[in-house]
């Protein structure tokens, strides 16, 4: 009698326990449920679609045609994408220089000098503005012959023609990569410098004991003391130069470049989605694009990772 | 004794000179990479208020490059005040044909003109002129690109944190079955870039939810943000469970709990938010290029964009385009420049 009473009340107990977990469960999913939508329709649903249509043939208007591997194949054929892959691979030099740019940047405004913060208030300033007006900044500098560089190189008589810093095929992309490392260095620095900030001070003091000079200190200690920062950077910065389109799109005036010579495969992905209605092949392109891109954040950890082991 | 300290004292002066030398290169580099960084601003600004397309730099002559107050004002007839000297006439002024000549400019050219020369810099200087901003002003509709990007980018941020606060609220606080195979999920749509997702997303947008030349349609697609919940979630672990429990007690219901007591502690991980996902969608390009037609609906950066092509080549006017659409988030970032770099050091370490 007391034990079945003792197994009532623990069975109702279970009851409730589990109905509360239910109601547990029902209130959690309700919080997500306004997210997950958001999720659903502009990022699940997309990724699904992607797939599918980059296997057929599609304008936008009419409905999708299935065509097999016909884009893929069209793809290994088509210079125009092997121009953009080349490109986009170039871009990627960018990477390296802001990261030792803006590290060297990081360790001087970590110093604790007077005003300091001024300065790093100043370097942050390209960050918050827009890639559009960046572009469009630069294209006064870059102005033939009346921008800064060629104005002020013509009146000093350094140069006697002005450079085509952006109607020239060979130049072009380099001088947008320029703008790009202009644009990035402060952004970059900013997380350099919240890493910096957490490398213990002492290890520096013992290792000015030990006779290490300077730069010694800070490729002993700073950079392995700011790896994870400089792995998220590499990671970063890597892929948003493989992505990289507005700033090809601003400075070339949505032409691409003189030739296509700064043609990316994002440019090259809009291009053939939004101006030659092909969005099937387009779909293709950004799918390579993708694989691409994970490989390379995949092939960047293992790199860096493998630089860890070999330290300990 | 007197020599030790006086050898002491020139010990410290020694010191001092040392460091304040050491100092100096550092400023050195301090100063021209802030130079690098703020030039080409300059630059721009300086072009903005050029009154002629004549070069500031030109050979054998000394460059242009201090600006003094020449033709200044605002309205139609700058042609009478550049005649004149001045102009005024106020728009209600019902003698004058509609919709011309209308506003205040005054040359103060002579005046500054002769006191440059006078301390030998005249050289050097020029008249700066409001004709570029007005111009740019009146024939694009900036001011209604700049209503249209706030729209925008507020709207966005509201609807992020709404739903990016929702969101992490059971992610970090609640026990519930698949808890953290959902947060793996969300986090790992962060490997995507959305380029991948442009060309289906652009399709449901246009066609299904038929989105196209609508500010909503900027609007919608960006309803949540995974790194916002992520952000968000480490807010939220921050808060003892105790508080959370002591409210359950209290017979709070959950919604009320998000509400009144956590919403309130998790403000800086909520302006960090909102600070980002402003200047995300402030400076978002491709996807209002793609949605919108109508020049009406234009944001800024599209509208800059479509500058050049509307004063062809003109790079006066397309400075003072730039200098309208970029000086004011400066300000802001300028404003808010502390909680900004925290909050961006913050969300990288977190």
């Amino acid at each position: 009698m007391v034990s079945l009473s003792r197994s009532e009340t623990l069975q109702a107990l279970e009851a409730g326990k589990r109905r509360r977990q239910l109601q547990r469960l029902l209130v959690a999913y309700g919080f997500l449920l306004p997210a997950f939508a958001f999720f659903l329709v502009f990022l699940i649903i997309p990724l699904i679609a992607v797939v599918y249509l980059s296997f057929t043939s599609y304008n936008i208007v009419t409905p999708p045609q299935w065509v097999g591997l016909e884009n893929y194949a069209r793809l290994l054929q088509d210079p125009l994408f092997w121009r953009g892959l080349r490109n986009s691979f170039i871009y990627l030099v960018v990477t390296p220089i802001l990261i030792v740019l803006s590290i060297s940047l990081a360790i001087v405004v970590n110093r604790k000098l007077r005003g300091i913060f001024i300065f790093r208030t100043i370097y942050y300033i390209p960050a918050v503005t827009s890639v559009v007006a960046v572009g469009m900044i630069f294209e006064i500098v870059f102005a033939e012959p009346s921008g800064l560089i060629n104005g002020a190189l013509l009146a000093l008589g350094i140069i006697n023609r002005p450079i085509n810093f952006l109607t020239h095929p060979d130049s072009v992309l380099i001088s947008i990569m320029l703008v790009t490392i202009w644009r990035g260095i402060g952004f970059y620095m900013v997380i350099f410098l919240a890493a910096l900030q957490a490398v213990p001070e002492e290890l520096y003091e013992a290792a000015a004991i030990d006779g290490a000079n300077r730069f010694q200190q800070h490729l002993y200690i700073t950079v392995p003391g700011i790896r994870p920062s400089i792995i998220f950077v590499a990671i970063i910065s890597s892929i948003s130069a493989l992505k990289v389109f507005e700033e090809i799109f601003v400075m070339t005036n949505g032409s691409g470049g003189v030739l296509d010579s700064a043609l990316t495969l994002m440019f090259y992905l809009y291009r053939q989605a939004f101006v030659n209605s092909s969005a099937g092949y387009a779909s293709a392109i950004a799918v390579v694009f993708t694989l691409i891109t994970l490989g390379f954040s995949i092939a960047n950890l293992r790199f860096l990772e493998r630089g860890t082991r070999d330290n300990r | 004794m007197t020599t030790a300290s006086l050898t002491a004292a020139r010990l410290r002066r020694a010191k001092r000179l040392r460091r304040w030398f050491a100092n100096t290169g550092w400023y050195l580099v301090l100063i021209s990479f802030a130079l690098l960084t703020v030039v080409p601003f300059l630059w721009t600004a300086l072009m903005s208020v050029r009154p002629t397309s004549a070069n500031i730099f030109r050979p054998g002559r000394a460059p242009e490059i201090i600006p003094y107050p020449g033709l200044i004002g605002w309205g139609y007839g700058q042609d009478e005040a550049r005649r004149e000297g001045s102009y005024t006439a106020l728009p209600w002024d019902s003698s004058l044909p509609e919709g011309t000549r209308y506003g205040w400019w005054r040359d103060f050219t002579p005046t500054f003109s002769e006191s440059f020369k006078r301390i030998g810099l005249d050289q050097f200087a020029f008249p700066a002129t409001t004709v570029n901003y007005y111009r740019v002003w009146t024939q694009v509709s900036l001011p209604r690109y700049f209503v249209n990007s706030f729209i925008v980018a507020v709207s966005v941020v509201m609807l992020q944190l709404l739903t990016c606060s929702l969101a992490a609220y059971p992610l970090s606080k609640m026990r519930f079955r698949g808890r953290d195979a959902i947060f793996y999920l969300i986090l790992s749509t962060l490997i995507f870039p959305e380029q991948l997702t442009l060309i289906p997303s652009f399709i449901i947008s246009v066609n299904i939810l038929g989105l196209a030349n609508t500010l909503q349609g900027l609007i919608i697609p960006f309803g949540t943000n995974a790194f916002g919940i992520f952000l968000l979630r480490q807010t939220y672990q921050s808060i003892p469970d105790e508080l959370i429990e002591a409210a359950r007690m209290d017979g709070a219901s959950e919604i009320g709990i998000w509400w009144r007591i956590l919403l309130p502690l998790i403000r800086p991980g909520l302006a960090t938010l909102a600070i980002f996902s402003f200047i995300g969608s402030w400076n978002s390009f491709l996807w209002p290029l793609l949605m919108i037609r109508q020049e009406q609906l234009y944001t800024l950066p599209v509208g800059l964009a479509f500058l050049e092509g509307a004063f062809s080549g003109n790079l006066r006017t397309v400075a003072a385009g730039i200098m309208v659409a970029t000086v004011p988030i400066i300000l802001v970032f300028l404003l808010f420049q502390r909680q900004f770099v925290r909050g961006l050091s913050g969300a990288v370490k977190g």
